[in-house]
């Protein structure tokens, strides 16, 4: 009787979850060995991080931060059932802004009316940034991935200019920015706003749609093996437009609850990465709607982390890069999860 | 130098970052591996080479240390995709991540400062006085010569007309066979994902030394996946990648001399420029010639880590 390691072609969840764990403390204890041969004391940094972020304002932090992750990551994770990359829910998310930001500005009418009209110009706005990826998909199987990337730039472009030019706040009271919105997203608790009950509702209600209908049936099998879905006469073309697009509506609500629930205005950088975090929030998910809630919520303690960081002369960008380090060693674990020590039949 | 040439000129010098990034790529991806890391690697190459020659003074030093740089770098990352056959995605996502938020730690105290030497135009003698090709074709730098002559020639050949070259292209399109046949997957794939990414970093040197030529937070700004999706673009052959790579140099170009002469194009437009027509060049191709589809498609085993015992 040997002992050997094999491989299986699907991990088993115990082995999964362990394997993430140490991925990400792996990740966690790489970054504070780099942050120290740069100098800082990692251990003192981390202390700090773990006061201020179970203060009573770092819960609000993290409130407001989670939000906008809950929704990329389920804009990613959606995408993801139906085995598309979409690697655009930044730039869904500015077309999002942009479009509430314009009804908001140049729509006269009472708050009850125009939130829900802006709520529907941002989810417009995501899905038609994401129209041209879908169709080109769809039709010509054009690579999603690289197109929904390419019109991220155009996107942050696009916010930039409109709101240092066109849209500039004629009151001049900022710099580079859109004048006040006019209408807020109430608020839900302390500084947190309505927008993260609507998150977490959403997020249950596409669990439920996925898992408990026909149509979210349909999609799983079109996710795991396209030629198997249209072999047994599945939509699959249909299901795959459905789905990109709805991708690009959800990142565009992220869009539209972020300028008018958090930051009131329009400018460039609004998007404080929350689209490329969302790609972390749903492979932490493993593409799981509900995983995608707990996904969000460790990458929103990361990212208020940084914010603390930051205060203590770490910058933005070493977040960045901590976030690329946890993500290259979730790869990496999820992989090793697939192996187990056998023993070996005995001939 | 007139308008026309002016244009010229700067698009090969733009193409070029491009041209060599897509080169690397081509490596990786023909051997069925993708590096979506290219962003990263660009900016680490970027930060390298400026570190190098605001130390050293010598661009060459600097270009070198961006390809050291890449290599090490690319042999981590294919040492994870290939031997360990994590997921390709996933780390070229982690890696560009990684990549960009490193350069632009270490690059806060760079940014800004030009660089003290650059690669300089080296006119080919007699070629640089033909009128118009000449200033445009034979008046850049060493590098430029490189990258679009040499570099490309060089890998046609080896790609198209040897047999490890036909050997690297087996283990792109049906390993399982490669390996039946006796050619070394992984050592084929480990080695050119590494030389793919060295390239990628020297992109980034490149673009430090002799186009822009500084540090500064986004330099980068996207051209790595536009290298990306110009290897789409380019069917995964290395001469129609500098070929592509020189297109989009003439539309960055473009760009520069709509804000260089005041037209009335705003310039965060003329910038989206670039974006917008990368995502127009690999849709419309397909969509117009469904022929050219069977033609220009991908590696089969592009993307699928290889295991022996499953094949």
């Amino acid at each position: 009787m040997a002992l050997r390691v094999q491989r299986f072609p699907s991990a088993s969840p115990s082995a999964a979850i362990a394997a993430r764990a140490v991925a990400i403390v792996l990740a966690l204890v790489t970054a504070g060995l780099l942050l120290a041969a740069a100098g800082a004391q990692p251990i003192r940094l981390g202390q700090q991080v773990l006061r201020s972020t179970f203060s009573g304002f770092g819960i609000e932090d993290v409130g407001l931060l989670v939000t906008p992750l809950i929704l990329t990551g389920l804009s990613v994770a959606v995408a993801l059932r139906i085995g598309a990359w979409n690697i655009g829910a930044e730039g869904q998310f500015y077309a999002g802004a942009f479009a509430a930001t314009g009804i908001a500005l140049f729509v006269p009418g009472p708050g009850v009316v125009m939130l829900p009209a802006m709520f529907v110009a941002g989810a417009l706005g995501g899905l038609i940034w994401i129209m041209v990826p879908t169709l080109a998909r769809a039709y010509a199987d054009v690579s999603e991935l690289i197109t929904t990337l390419l019109l991220n730039f155009v996107a942050t472009l696009l916010v930039y200019y409109v709101s240092t030019g066109p849209w500039l706040d004629p009151g001049g009271h900022a710099l580079a920015t859109t004048a006040r919105l006019k209408h807020d997203v109430p608020e839900f608790f302390g500084l947190v706003h309505w927008g993260f009950p609507i998150a977490v509702l959403l997020a249950v209600t596409l669990a439920v749609a996925f898992s408990f209908t026909h149509w979210g049936y349909e999609v799983r099998i079109a996710g795991s093996n396209a030629q198997a879905a249209k072999y047994a006469g599945m939509p699959f073309r249909r299901h795959l437009i459905v789905v990109m697009l709805l991708s690009g509506a959800i990142a565009g609500i992220a869009g539209m609850l972020e300028v008018a629930g958090t930051v009131h205005r329009l400018q460039g950088g609004i998007s404080n990465n929350f689209g490329y975090l969302g790609i972390m929030v749903a492979v932490l998910a493993r593409g799981s709607c509900i995983g995608v809630l707990a996904g969000a919520a460790l990458m929103a303690v990361i990212l208020n982390s940084g914010i603390v960081l930051q205060t203590q002369g770490v910058n933005t960008s070493t977040v960045l890069a901590i976030t690329g380090l946890i993500l290259f060693f979730t790869a990496i674990g999820d992989e090793l999860a697939h192996f187990k020590i056998t023993r070996s039949q005995p001939a | 130098m007139d308008l026309v040439t002016g244009i010229l000129h700067t698009s090969l010098l733009a193409g070029g970052v491009l041209a060599l990034a897509a080169l690397g790529e081509v490596l990786a991806e023909r051997v069925g591996v993708v590096n979506l890391g290219v962003e990263g690697l660009m900016a680490l190459g970027a930060i390298t080479g400026i570190a190098a020659v605001v130390t050293t003074k010598s661009p060459t030093a600097g270009f070198l240390l961006a390809l050291g740089v890449g290599f090490l770098v690319g042999m981590v990352f294919a040492a994870i995709t290939v031997l360990l056959r994590a997921n390709q995605v996933l780390c070229g996502l982690a890696l560009t991540l990684m990549g960009t938020g490193f350069a632009a730690t270490v690059g806060k105290a760079y940014s800004g400062i030009p660089a003290p030497a650059t690669f300089v135009a080296l006119p080919l003698p007699y070629l640089s006085s033909i009128p118009l090709l000449g200033p445009v074709l034979f008046t850049q730098n060493v590098l430029v010569y490189l990258i679009y002559i040499v570099l490309p020639l060089l890998i046609h050949f080896l790609m198209f007309r040897t047999r490890h070259g036909l050997n690297l292209r087996a283990v792109g399109e049906n390993p399982a066979a490669a390996d039946a046949a006796g050619i070394a997957v992984q050592k084929i794939r480990f080695w050119y994902v590494t030389m793919g990414a060295a390239l990628a970093a020297g992109a980034g040197g490149y673009l430090t030394l002799a186009f822009v030529p500084s540090w500064s937070e986004g330099v980068v700004a996207g051209r790595g996946w536009i290298a990306v999706a110009l290897v789409i673009f380019a069917g995964y052959r290395p001469l129609n990648a500098v070929l592509a790579a020189l297109l989009f140099g003439v539309i960055t170009s473009l760009g520069f001399v709509g804000q260089a002469r005041n037209w009335p194009i705003a310039a965060p437009i003329l910038s989206m420029l670039p974006y917008l027509g990368t995502i127009a060049f690999i849709v419309v191709p397909v969509v117009a010639w469904h022929r050219m589809r069977q033609a220009m498609a991908a590696p089969a085993a592009l993307g699928i880590p290889y295991y022996r015992d499953l094949r």
